[in-house]
């Protein structure tokens, strides 16, 4: 047995060491480090797959963990090209940023949810608590159970700038992470209101999950009307970097931002942009 | 020895007048009861897991690449991955943790400050929560010791996470070995080291098997701590310094993030469970194997 275990043990030693080796010399034929946020990692991660079949010798290895991560990460040099789910704000002007697709914000709620429209300033209230039962918006008689994204998601900041809302006046009854999880979380319960991305939104509405996207100024939530720019609620997906990008990263860039992975934005429910 | 002192029949009489028939029998009954809400609850998960799932897992499901962020194709590299994953996570906790486990059990005695001090801050890791190993593995392994995004730092962050719980079982295991074991073994000649190696550790083994299974079980399930070490990529590994997909965060991330990921979720928490129970199975037969059949041989 312990003749086993030290097979087992060098084993791994010599992978490590097999690893290391392989990590330098692929260095020299090109590996890059991509990390940011959730709801775009999926798309860059197919990018990135299609990228490597017209480049077999490049490695693209593309990490999660949300569009802050992302900046600190870029900043910090930790990884060669940032995800951010939403537009390059003033504080991060000395970054630079590539626009690889578009993603629209929409309201939602249950499919039962008698409510067919919600005005700016009802959704406002809702939120903020000024309006704590449907029936004030001419619902069923029932407590509205308000669904808010967490602290540092995009898709929060998009709905509060939107609204011209401040993060500490939102009175939330669920706060919850990722868009699945908040088409869930209403998809499961009749009173409850939240907000998501549209494509998926879109896409579990028309794949009988419980729920039903609310027009946003007389204009319906659909891919088609974010595209066409009528839809209000829109936020950028965008690649960034702390430096010009040069060689390896530009290419993956303008891969990016080519007319080449247009279907895959499609495939996963985003916007893609008209050029 | 007790009955001894006590008058004849006592358990009899008293024991009725304190605790008439109806009263044993409704408590059989809440015990039966809360047995069968146990049951239930893991029998609902693994039929809901079965009924959704089922229907997805192939073999080809099972080996292939994933396709379109995992809504097609399989899960062929996450299985690898997370196979890599444990095994370094226990090629450096088991040797760790029953060294430490020996230490605190046989050579410090109980009231040592060394003792109570290991013993505590091994307390107080197992109750951390799993993305602050996350947080620390990403900035210790990845970054001051260079390792990035590798399956390498992911295991040897669950190593960190799952060696509280193996310690203390094993600890208890080996606390739970009788005395005479180690008068016997004294009395022999056998000096401490073997007889800890031949005698107690084989013992012990119930002991090593439940730590296995609780930090194979708590390894296996983790993403938190993995999202952030060994990441998100899905290619096939080809070394322990690539970063790889477990199966845990590829379950989350289809069922959180993707749209229309549900059905392959399910079918990759099926996969996830039958993993589990064949993974735990063979560490207890592996245990109790080369453990149990050395005390024979001694």
């Amino acid at each position: 047995m312990a003749k086993q275990f030290w097979c087992v043990g060098w084993l791994l030693v010599f992978m490590a060491a097999n690893g290391g080796c392989g990590g330098e010399s692929s260095e020299a034929i090109g590996k890059l480090v991509v990390t940011g946020s959730s709801t775009v990692a999926p798309l860059v991660a197919e990018i990135a797959k299609r990228f490597e079949q017209h480049y077999p010798h490049v490695r693209i290895d593309v990490q999660t963990g949300g569009s802050s991560r992302g900046i600190s990460d870029v900043r910090r040099g930790l990884a060669d090209v940032g995800m951010v789910s939403r537009a390059i704000t003033s504080d991060e002007a000395d970054l630079y940023g590539y626009l690889i697709a578009l993603d629209g914000v929409c309201v939602i709620v249950h499919r039962d949810n008698p409510v067919r429209e919600l005005t700016d300033k009802q959704i406002i209230d809702i939120y903020t608590g000024a309006i704590t039962n449907w029936r004030a918006v001419s619902g069923r008689d029932t407590p509205i159970v308000v669904v808010n994204k967490a602290e540092g998601r995009s898709t929060l900041e998009v709905f509060l700038k939107h609204f011209r809302l401040a993060s500490d006046r939102i009175k939330a009854s669920v706060i919850i992470g990722d868009n699945q999880q908040g088409i869930k979380t209403v998809a499961g319960n009749p009173a409850a209101i939240g907000y998501v991305s549209i494509g998926a939104a879109q896409y579990e509405a028309e794949h009988a999950a419980s729920i039903k996207i609310l027009p946003m100024g007389g204009v319906a939530g659909t891919v088609e009307n974010v595209s066409s720019g009528l839809f209000p609620l829109v936020r950028p997906l965008n690649l960034i970097t702390n430096d010009e990008p040069i060689e390896l990263a530009r290419q993956f860039i303008e891969f990016a931002c080519s007319d080449s992975v247009r279907d895959l934005v499609m495939e996963q429910y985003f916007v893609a942009l008209s050029r | 020895m007790v009955e001894a002192v006590l008058p004849a029949g006592w358990l009899d009489n008293s024991y009725r007048s304190v605790c008439p028939v109806w009263l044993d029998r409704c408590v059989t009954l809440c015990v039966w009861g809360v047995a069968a809400a146990v049951t239930a609850v893991f029998v609902c998960i693994v039929g809901d897991l079965v009924w959704h799932g089922i229907g997805q897992v192939s073999w080809s499901f099972i080996v292939d690449l994933p396709r379109d962020a995992g809504r097609a194709g399989g899960i062929g590299p996450m299985i690898v991955s997370t196979g890599l994953i444990l095994t370094v996570c226990l090629a450096v906790s088991v040797p760790v943790g029953l060294g430490t486990a020996v230490l605190l059990a046989e050579f410090s005695s109980d009231h040592r400050l060394f003792g109570v001090l290991v013993r505590r801050s091994l307390d107080v890791l197992a109750g951390v929560p799993s993305i602050v190993f996350g947080l620390f593995g990403s900035a210790f392994f990845c970054v001051y010791l260079r390792m990035g995004y590798s399956i390498l730092a992911g295991g040897l962050t669950l190593a960190c996470m799952v060696l509280p719980i193996l310690i203390r079982s094993v600890e208890a295991g080996i606390r739970s070995v009788p005395e005479e074991y180690r008068l016997g073994a004294a009395a022999l000649g056998l000096t401490r080291g073997r007889a800890v190696w031949h005698l107690l550790l084989p013992a012990a083994s119930p002991g090593v098997i439940v730590g296995l299974v609780l930090g194979i079980g708590r390894a296996i399930a983790e993403t938190a701590a993995l999202i952030f070490t060994s990441g998100y990529v899905t290619r096939m590994p080809e070394s322990l310094l690539d970063s790889g997909r477990s199966l845990s965060i590829h379950i989350y991330d289809l069922s959180m993030n993707v749209a229309g990921g549900d059905a392959n979720a399910y079918a990759t928490a099926l996969v996830l469970m039958v993993c589990l129970l064949v993974i735990n199975w063979v560490a207890s037969v592996v245990a109790d194997g080369c453990l149990c059949r050395r005390l024979i041989r001694v």
